[in-house]
């Protein structure tokens, strides 16, 4: 029935339909944009020559164009003889690029709500000074932007990582671990510092429904603390923190992107097509689309991907939440 | 008097928050081994090039000088210590003090926040409560389409469009931060009172100078405003959602009220709580964000020392750390002033009868 109700709403068909959309190319990457070399993937496909520096647009062979790439950025696979200038192939990374955004919007999103949560949980049931403690903790965590943090944990943990000459087998374990599941400075900082809404929520939540009437009868008839908690208070927790979390996703991507985008690191694979078109965005005599495809596609999947996210989380706040209902 | 109080317990808690966040980043900064750990302090200038055995017995000395090697709290205390002292360390990027680099470059990153807080803050209230108010109606739905847009637009492509039309293309709005010369600015016929370019231009009798400075700024807040203008606005616009059916509403339209007063006098006032709370979470991300703008319209406020330090050759942890100190100053009187504008439109927070 309220699956019903959510789908007779137009813009959930649409929230459904562009997320959906986004994890089928995600899937299917391989098949609409085959690897030039298997056995050694890349998010990038390397085209043209060392001296061709203007974008070429859109042919049979490069279905969206390519945009020059100048310098070699060393956070994506150092290529010693690749690091003059050559070009990438804008369609194979529009394509790859999706599996990126995911991968980094739903992990970081899920590693911050699963944290706030807790913490937001055990504030809320455990109360009194501990509980109070760990709200102020959490607000003073919220004063903090995330953007000095990527630089702190740039340099005292991944200065080796991302030094081009060092060579893998003289990395630490856990460093290897982070180069091996490309975890970057981005991801560590965002998942620090921006779990604080959901904690806050959570807290709310709990520490209201705590002192209701079925929490008490759940009480009187024995119930455990952990019975009480997972079984009767988080499941009312967790419905607007899906919701929260839901929104997230796509403004994360975006502000990783604007992270690449002046210049402190990262690998969301859209952030990096867009870096490189900076110059071609400018255009020549003020024309922004002169250069269109350097930045067109890319920047729309970004929006789309955005809107998509925004979407499915009013949907799910209009489906979950009783009071948003009408 | 309760307000008072109340004040006094909110600026109670900043030295906690303060605390938090400092033993947080120093948590960090301990996992270092103490050699590398020890940069933190090296002298201003290095007088020349050093041996190996002089940069070892540098490193030793330093480590035995600042207590590298002892328990965290002790190191700690140490390091707030030296924070208070205003001793942030020696930037090597730079080659200037942190604390004297990170105050120099205030003011310009403050001008472009205030301006911007100054202009979004008004306006996502009042189209937030215009849509709600009306909502399913056609300011609703134009509403919610240039929000949506607002929000899912990354900051920097809008900003590298409107460079493109408006400087490259019709030369209204120039980048940077002033096009004045920077001999006249330093000229002693013009007193830098406050540091911004747009209310020192006016006290100098230089009007011109006020103007061009607001032709720099108009791009980099427009920019800024948009995604954090939305925010604002969706948040209003559902707490007036809420708001208006409530009974309180229908009694007072049955009284005959003007809808003005009802609007903003009853509905608005409750529907002002949802709409701060949403700004204190996003008062980080919006210093985020003018780093970014900052970025891309050439600014050259606190967010070039981001730039230029992540970049720089030698690893500058004085400057990382310092940084990331001051950026907590930073956000932190914006926070104060959120939620004395909280305390103040809602009696019960201040009375202590319902938790923040």
């Amino acid at each position: 029935m309220t699956i019903r109700r959510f789908w007779s709403i137009w813009q959930n068909r649409l929230a459904v339909v562009i997320t959906a959309l986004f994890v089928v190319v995600a899937l299917a990457a391989p098949i609409l944009a085959p690897q030039p070399d298997p056995a050694n993937p890349s998010y990038f496909k390397v085209v043209g020559q060392n001296f061709q520096r203007i974008p070429e647009p859109p042919s049979e062979e490069n279905i969206l164009g390519t945009v020059p790439q100048i310098t070699n950025l060393p956070m994506f696979g150092f290529i010693p003889g690749q690091d003059a200038s050559y070009r990438w192939d804008v369609y194979f990374s529009l394509i790859w690029g999706t599996r990126s955004a995911l991968r980094f919007g739903l992990l970081v999103t899920l590693a911050t709500a699963v944290l706030g949560v807790i913490l937001g949980a055990l504030s809320g049931y455990i109360g009194g000074w501990f509980g109070g403690l760990l709200m102020r903790i959490t607000d003073a965590f919220l004063t903090f932007p995330p953007i000095a943090a990527v630089w702190l944990i740039r340099r005292l943990f991944f200065q080796q990582i991302n030094n081009p000459f060092m060579m893998p087998e003289l990395l630490r374990p856990w460093e290897l671990l982070l180069a091996r599941w490309q975890i970057d400075p981005v991801m560590i900082a965002l998942v620090m510092f921006s779990w604080m809404p959901y904690a806050r929520l959570v807290n709310s939540t709990i520490s209201q429904l705590k002192t209701t009437e079925y929490i008490q009868a759940a009480e009187s008839i024995g119930a455990s603390h952990a019975r009480i908690l997972f079984r009767h208070l988080l499941p009312n927790a967790i419905t607007p923190a899906i919701v929260l979390a839901a929104r997230d996703v796509g403004g994360l991507v975006i502000m990783a992107s604007a992270f690449i985008f002046i210049g402190i690191g990262g690998n969301v694979v859209w952030g990096v097509i867009l870096v490189t078109a900076r110059d071609y965005v400018i255009g020549i005599g003020g024309n922004p689309l002169r250069y269109w495809w350097t930045f067109v596609p890319v920047t729309s999947a970004l929006i789309l991907f955005s809107i998509g996210w925004n979407l499915l989380g009013d949907g799910l706040n209009t489906l979950l939440n009783p009071r948003a209902r009408r | 008097m309760t307000f008072l109080k109340f004040l006094i317990r909110r600026l109670l808690a900043i030295p906690l928050t303060l605390f938090v966040i400092t033993a947080v980043l120093f948590a960090f900064i301990v996992t270092a081994p103490p050699e590398e750990r020890a940069a933190l302090y090296f002298p201003p200038r290095q007088p020349r090039i050093l041996t190996d055995v002089q940069i070892q017995a540098m490193l030793e000395r330093i480590i035995v000088e600042h207590g590298l090697d002892k328990p965290y709290p002790v190191q700690y205390a140490n390091w707030v210590n030296d924070l208070l002292h205003g001793d942030w360390g020696w930037s090597p990027t730079f080659n200037t003090d942190v604390l004297e680099l990170l105050l120099l470059r205030t003011p310009v990153t403050a001008e472009l926040t205030l301006y911007s807080v100054l202009l979004l803050i008004p306006l996502g209230l009042i189209s937030g409560v215009a849509a709600g108010w009306r909502h399913g109606g056609r300011t609703d739905a134009i509403f919610r389409f240039t929000a949506f847009l607002g929000t899912s637009i990354p900051p920097f492509i809008l900003g590298l469009i409107l460079l493109s039309i408006f400087y490259i293309g019709l030369r209204w709005f120039p980048t940077g931060r002033s096009g004045v010369l920077d001999v006249t600015l330093r000229r002693a016929t013009f007193t830098p009172y406050t540091g911004f370019l747009t209310l020192d231009g006016l006290l100098n009798g230089r009007p011109d100078i006020t103007i061009d400075a607001f032709r720099h700024l108009a791009l980099p807040i427009f920019t800024l405003s948009l995604a954090h203008w939305a925010t604002l606005g969706r948040v209003t616009r559902a707490a007036m959602i809420e708001e208006i059916d409530k009974e309180y509403i229908t009694s007072a339209r049955a009284r005959g009220l003007y809808n003005r007063s009802v609007v903003w006098r009853h509905a608005f006032r409750n529907a002002l709580l949802p709409a701060l709370t949403s700004s204190i979470l996003s008062a980080a991300s919006l210093v985020t964000g003018v780093f970014v703008v900052e970025v891309i319209f050439n600014i050259k406020g606190l967010s070039e020392l981001i730039t230029k330090g992540i970049g720089a050759f030698t690893p500058d942890t004085p400057l990382a750390l310092g940084f990331a100190v001051y950026s907590v100053l930073l956000v932190m009187p914006i926070m104060i002033v959120l939620d004395l504008l909280k305390a103040i439109a809602d009696p019960r927070l201040r009375e202590g009868e319902i938790a923040s």
